[in-house]
């Protein structure tokens, strides 16, 4: 066993840092406060070859592999959680199912742009009644001759508002339900009949576009059916198992920067005399948050390892999700406890933080699906087959 | 047109403590990055090389090769990279590497234009450009803040303590960068994964060199002996003037003018 990072991934995560450090950071207080999605410095991501980071060369991607990936999420989710969102739903979940199931010429067509960063994905899953339950959708694919016409909607979309292309799922058969009766396509944002109806104002990661999408006779060239009809929801799955793990990763970033700024503060800030960190109360505190942190760093890059050594991933991959949403969330909990009333002060990033680590636990699959997914699994293993 | 950029490492500031006054240098990650002037160096190389074609070198002498200096020169667009190694590097000074240079320039076949950072970030050493073109009996340009070829010409902007100067040089010509001068890209992604991997079209683009063959001995001894390091003294706490600005400061203006007279 070998835990340290190639030199190539430490070259990764030093030039990611610097661009976090000095181009995003400074804007997160911003985004937050003006509700705005940073494009300027999306653009700049793919500039640099950042968007494109585990798809393969050939597709016009960086092929740093899902190791990569990870380090890119950790080093974005440190320093603003609403740029790992906005990357995260272009890159893990948007355009991964294309990279998953998509055809050659998909690949071709979609991929390239969007490994480039010159055009932007989004992943289009959940419906008003079709949340934790996702084989519950109701949008609806008829095929007309070598086309199909869509009608419906989408709900809660990340990077709804301003993506050139969307992966949806709809349902192509309703006599068969998720397993034959559900169908992923793909599509171009520009097509008549595709619609941004509204953009949600959210507690948190609010320089993220969250966006209601109507479907009225959008018409989809039968080319742009991503994988088989009737397979899409293994393609959704399958893509999702990505995101989790890559979500644990910005929330593994998320954590350690409340310890940074734990630590920092602890060191700066003087009570009754002394720095926070002669206080033992200050001291237990930061240590547990240090443990957490790096049991939650040793999951996600031994996730990363078997993804890209091609061993089977999912069940630890919602424990990557499930686990690393509640460390970030306690892990901020705490550093807003260490910083007191300033925490608690929008004039300080910790308070961001706070709102932003929230809907880690419920996006992506809540953790309620997380421990449903995780205990299946291993009941399977022992001949126990579970529902939801 | 060819240009030689020098990549020079220092510890990360970030990394390191400096306790003045325990005199101890606290080394948390041991983590190199180029000197921020040499970067701003090879920015400038990579602005000329955007604007017409050239070649842009890069080189570093160091006495084991590292992994990161000049991958990432390379990773930001330099075409490719020269290590020179030895064991001479250990204690070299700038009279050593200004050797070591001119060789360089001679087995490449000659160069149009020498860059470099005007100033060490560590060591405040300024005078590897000086003693290069001397040497090789070019012109140089010391600390520029923007520079451009044209017409077999090399022109800068420089600034003393009071003005900004234009300054012009035939080529070749040596030229020092002055750090900050210019914003340094960030390292393109693919190539910087290339470049570790050693694949696509960065593949063999660094080279190692030995310096054992490319200098004598006698050219290998330093002019400089390091008889010991010091920290500079601790800084004296600043005072703080309470009151009114208008009284607040003519108390400091005193205060200055006492310093200035004592």
């Amino acid at each position: 066993m070998d835990f340290t990072f190639s030199p190539e991934h430490k070259a990764l995560r030093r030039m990611i840092r610097e661009f976090a450090e000095r181009e995003i950071a400074p804007i997160a207080a911003e985004l937050d406060r003006e509700h705005r999605v940073p494009m300027g410095i999306m653009r700049k991501l793919g500039e640099i070859g950042l968007l494109g980071v585990c798809f393969p060369q050939s597709y016009g991607g960086m092929g740093a592999g899902e190791m990569g990936y990870c380090i890119l999420m950790e080093e974005l989710g440190r320093v603003c959680t609403s740029t790992a969102t906005n990357v995260g739903a272009h890159i893990g979940i948007g355009a991964m199912a294309i990279h998953l199931d998509g055809s050659e010429e998909q690949r071709r067509k979609y991929l390239v742009p969007l490994a480039r960063g010159e055009k932007f994905a989004a992943f289009g899953l959940t419906e008003s009644n079709a949340g934790s339950d996702a084989a519950n959708i109701s949008t609806r694919a008829v095929r007309d001759g070598n086309e199909w016409i869509i009608n419906g909607g989408k709900i809660y979309i990340t990077n709804g508002g301003y993506a050139d292309v969307i992966t949806i799922m709809a349902v192509t058969d309703p006599t068969l339900g998720a397993r034959g009766g559900i169908t992923a396509f793909i599509v171009e944002t520009d097509w008549p009949g595709f619609e941004v109806a509204r953009e949600e104002d959210k507690m948190g990661i609010r320089g993220t576009s969250t966006a209601e999408l109507v479907f009225d006779d959008l018409r989809v060239p039968h080319e742009n059916v991503l994988g088989k009809v009737g397979e899409g929801f293994i393609t959704f799955m399958k893509s999702l198992d990505m995101g989790r793990l890559t979500l644990g990763a910005a929330c593994l970033g998320g954590a350690q920067g409340a310890l940074d700024w734990s630590i920092q503060w602890a060191k700066t800030r003087e009570q009754f005399g002394a720095q926070l960190a002669q206080k033992q109360s200050i001291q237990w505190k930061i240590a547990d948050i240090a443990t957490e942190v790096e049991a939650l760093r040793s999951l996600v890059y031994r996730v990363a390892w078997m993804v890209d050594a091609d061993q089977p991933f999912t069940r630890l991959a919602a424990m990557c999700k499930l686990y690393g949403s509640e460390v970030a969330s306690r892990a901020i909990d705490m550093a807003l406890q260490i910083h007191g009333g300033l925490g608690y002060s929008r004039d300080y990033p910790v308070e961001r933080a706070f709102r932003d680590a929230r809907i880690a636990e419920i996006f992506e699959g809540t953790n309620e699906i997380q421990r449903i997914v995780i205990a299946s699994r291993l009941f399977r293993e022992h001949g126990v087959r579970i529902g939801p | 047109m060819r240009i030689l950029v020098i990549l020079r490492r220092v510890l990360d500031p970030a990394g390191i403590v400096a306790h003045r006054r325990l005199r101890r240098l606290f080394i948390n990650r041991e983590v190199y990055i180029i000197q921020p002037a040499d970067e701003c160096a090879l920015e400038a190389a990579l602005r000329i090389k955007d604007a017409a074609e050239a070649e842009v070198v890069v080189a570093s002498g160091q006495p084991e090769p590292d992994d990161d200096t000049l991958r990432r020169g390379i990773a930001m667009g330099a075409d490719r990279g020269i290590y020179v190694s030895g064991e001479a590097f250990e204690n070299a000074d700038e009279a050593v590497v200004a050797r070591a240079l001119e060789a360089v320039i001679e087995r490449l076949g000659g160069v149009d234009l020498v860059l470099s950072g005007a100033t060490t970030l560590d060591t405040g050493q300024s005078q590897l450009g000086l003693r290069l073109a001397e040497a090789l009996g070019w012109p140089q340009i010391v600390g520029a803040w923007q520079l451009e070829v044209a017409g077999g010409e090399v022109r800068a902007v420089c600034r003393d303590s009071e003005q900004y100067i234009r300054v012009e040089a035939d080529l070749p010509a040596v030229v020092s960068m002055a750090s900050g001068a210019l914003k340094p890209r960030y390292p393109d992604g693919v190539r910087l994964i290339n470049i570790y991997r050693d694949e696509g079209e960065v593949a063999e683009a660094l080279q190692l060199w030995e310096v054992d063959e490319l200098l004598t001995p006698e050219e290998l001894s330093p002019v400089v002996e390091t008889l010991g390091r010091d920290f500079p003294p601790e800084r004296e706490r600043g005072e703080r003037v309470e009151g009114p600005s208008e009284e607040a400061a003519q108390v400091v203006a005193e205060a200055l003018r006492q310093r200035m007279r004592g």
